[in-house]
């Protein structure tokens, strides 16, 4: 099954991608919770939903779907659209809601056998070492992923296990949204070695009181700051840590924080 | 079909007790506003959405059941929430897609 | 000539986000209905003596009233939410109300309007609207099975204390699961 036929399927009109209908789509995601796409999604997928933001097309790219439908005949967003564009991902509009969705897709998927996936990506010599230094701005909703978005592509361009990319964007772009919504700013840097990767998000902010609750699965946090910041006021530090490889948090009340990730490649 | 069939065939998992009522029509959102706004009465409601809130929300739409997807754990304020409205409150380890699939086989929307 | 027993459809639907915005000055709350693609949040700006901030942006709807029958129309665009009661405590006029009310199969929800800096409760929805509300749910429903009873949301002594929640849709972008209020609903 590839992105031509769900098109054909749901009678889509193309947002973005147009030049990219062939690419093979292994798994269909139906959801509305970007928590859970970014958690449990498989790459390759396409995402099917509701929600027409540019959120679920960044949740998309970070779990590295094939590309995005828009049901329920929601408008697209400028600012999903332009993610999209930049990073190469389909995006579909349908008039269909969920349910006919799931049934027109998987009657044209049973109409076909599942393929293989068209060739690898190439793995290019590229050098092993490198540092690399970014800046990440608190409240700056409109850039948020952008950090994490532009260390996927460097690693991709090294040449790294694809899985190994998609646990190392997850975790970078956990860590950038906590800074967008929690901190004031901070510095980001990938360092790249022959048998690891290491990302630290050092920022000035609030600190973490009390660092052991934070890492709870499920735990969230009450303060009127972080409710009022609205995208709910958990720190995604459970997904990081079931990311990486090793995590390391340094917290000083009234500070800021410092997140340290590493990967072994 | 009615919800006890339903439950019998596809292996769901029953989590309060209640009245069987007959399904007519699949609705799949994780979004309360979304199905207030488009489910209609005696729709089966797939969701992965676990907060209390599904539970008021499918009782004003008046939807046969709500089949939380997915394996989603949930949370004990939910399941005494569909207690107390009569809300069936349904359970599946498979993702929303996968079940929607199966109920389309079986005839169900 | 008798009167046309109105059978009720939501019609005119239109989705966007309820905002509430905060000032910091005076700590009183603001809301609105807006159809703006994506709501910033934690926008902050001056308003006269007011220094608002984007506290909270609730997916929601809004929707007129149409009969089946006769074609009359009624618009919903002053009901900022339904709200459910979560029986916080047990001597709230409220609670109190909604226990007599569950005991005889009958849910209920509050209507809401919404709340403008120059009040301090939000505006009411007028009693016809409510009514009519109410007939739209019972109309679908087999009410033998159970019935909704909508209320106005009038809470005088209640406003600092409620903690009833608005059926809309919050953090459906974020890492987390929503996270249990902890604080009442007009802090």
């Amino acid at each position: 099954m590839n992105m031509r036929m769900i098109r054909e399927a749901l009678e889509a009109s193309v947002i973005e991608g147009e030049d990219q209908m062939e690419l093979p789509v292994e798994h269909v995601y139906a959801s509305d919770l970007m928590s859970d796409v970014l958690a449990f999604g498989k790459p390759h997928s396409v995402l099917l939903t509701g929600l027409a933001t540019q959120q679920s097309v960044i949740s998309a790219h970070m779990a590295e779907f094939r590309g995005v439908v828009f049901l329920r005949g929601k408008k697209s967003t400028d600012g999903a659209r332009r993610f999209a564009r930049d990073h190469r991902l389909v995006l579909l509009s349908t008039g269909f809601d969920t349910y006919e969705a799931c049934v027109r897709i998987e009657a044209i998927r049973k109409g076909t056998p599942a393929g293989p996936e068209a060739g690898a990506d190439p793995r290019p010599d590229a050098e092993l070492s490198l540092s690399r230094d970014f800046c990440i701005m608190g409240g700056d909703y409109a850039n948020a992923g952008s950090v994490s978005t532009e260390v996927k592509s460097i690693l991709k361009k090294i040449g790294l296990d694809p899985r190994l990319i998609r646990r190392i964007a997850i975790s970078t772009y956990e860590g950038e949204m906590n800074v967008v919504m929690h901190a004031r700013r901070a510095k980001a840097r990938l360092t790249v070695t022959p048998a690891m990767v290491q990302v630290t998000i050092e920022d000035q902010g609030p600190g973490i009181p009390d660092v052991e609750l934070a890492m709870q699965e499920g735990f969230t946090t009450a303060t009127e700051e972080m409710r009022a910041m609205g995208f709910g006021s958990g720190m995604g530090l459970p997904n990081i840590k079931k990311n990486a490889d090793e995590m390391r948090i340094d917290s000083r009340v009234g500070e800021g924080t410092s997140l340290e990730m590493k990967f072994r490649i | 079909m009615d919800t006890r069939e339903l439950i019998e065939r596809l292996q769901l998992k029953q989590l309060n007790q209640f009245k069987h009522r007959s399904i007519d029509g699949v609705f799949i959102s994780d979004m309360v506003s979304d199905t207030m706004a488009r489910a209609r009465p005696g729709n089966l409601w797939l969701t992965m959405q676990t907060y209390k809130s599904i539970i008021p929300a499918a009782n004003l739409v008046d939807v046969a059941a709500v089949v939380v997807t997915s394996g989603k754990e949930v949370p004990a304020e939910t399941v005494e929430l569909a207690a107390r409205y009569a809300v069936p409150l349904l359970w599946s380890e498979l993702p929303t897609f996968e079940l929607a699939v199966k109920l389309h086989a079986l005839g169900i929307g | 000539m008798p009167e046309c027993p109105h059978t009720w459809e939501m019609t005119n639907i239109r989705f966007g986000f309820v905002v509430f915005e905060k000032c910091h000055h005076c700590g009183r709350v603001r809301t609105f209905f807006t159809r703006e693609d994506i709501a910033l949040l934690g926008d902050k700006y001056r308003e006269g003596t007011h220094f608002w901030s984007r506290v909270e942006n609730a997916q929601s709807f809004r929707f007129d009233l149409r009969c089946r029958s006769c074609g009359m129309l009624e618009k919903f665009d002053d009901l900022m939410g339904l709200l459910y009661c979560t029986a916080c405590r047990p001597e709230c006029k409220v609670d109190i109300l909604r226990r007599e009310l569950e005991a005889q199969g009958t849910h209920v929800v509050l209507a809401c309007g919404f709340l403008t800096e120059n009040r301090r409760r939000p505006e009411q929805v007028a009693g016809h609207k409510i009514e009519m509300l109410a007939s739209y749910f019972n109309q679908r429903r087999d009410v033998s099975r159970s019935r909704i009873a909508v209320l106005p949301f009038d809470l005088e002594d209640g406003l600092s204390h409620c903690m009833g929640e608005f059926l809309h849709d919050v953090g459906m972008i974020s890492q987390e699961p929503p996270e249990i209020r902890k604080t009442p609903l007009w802090q």
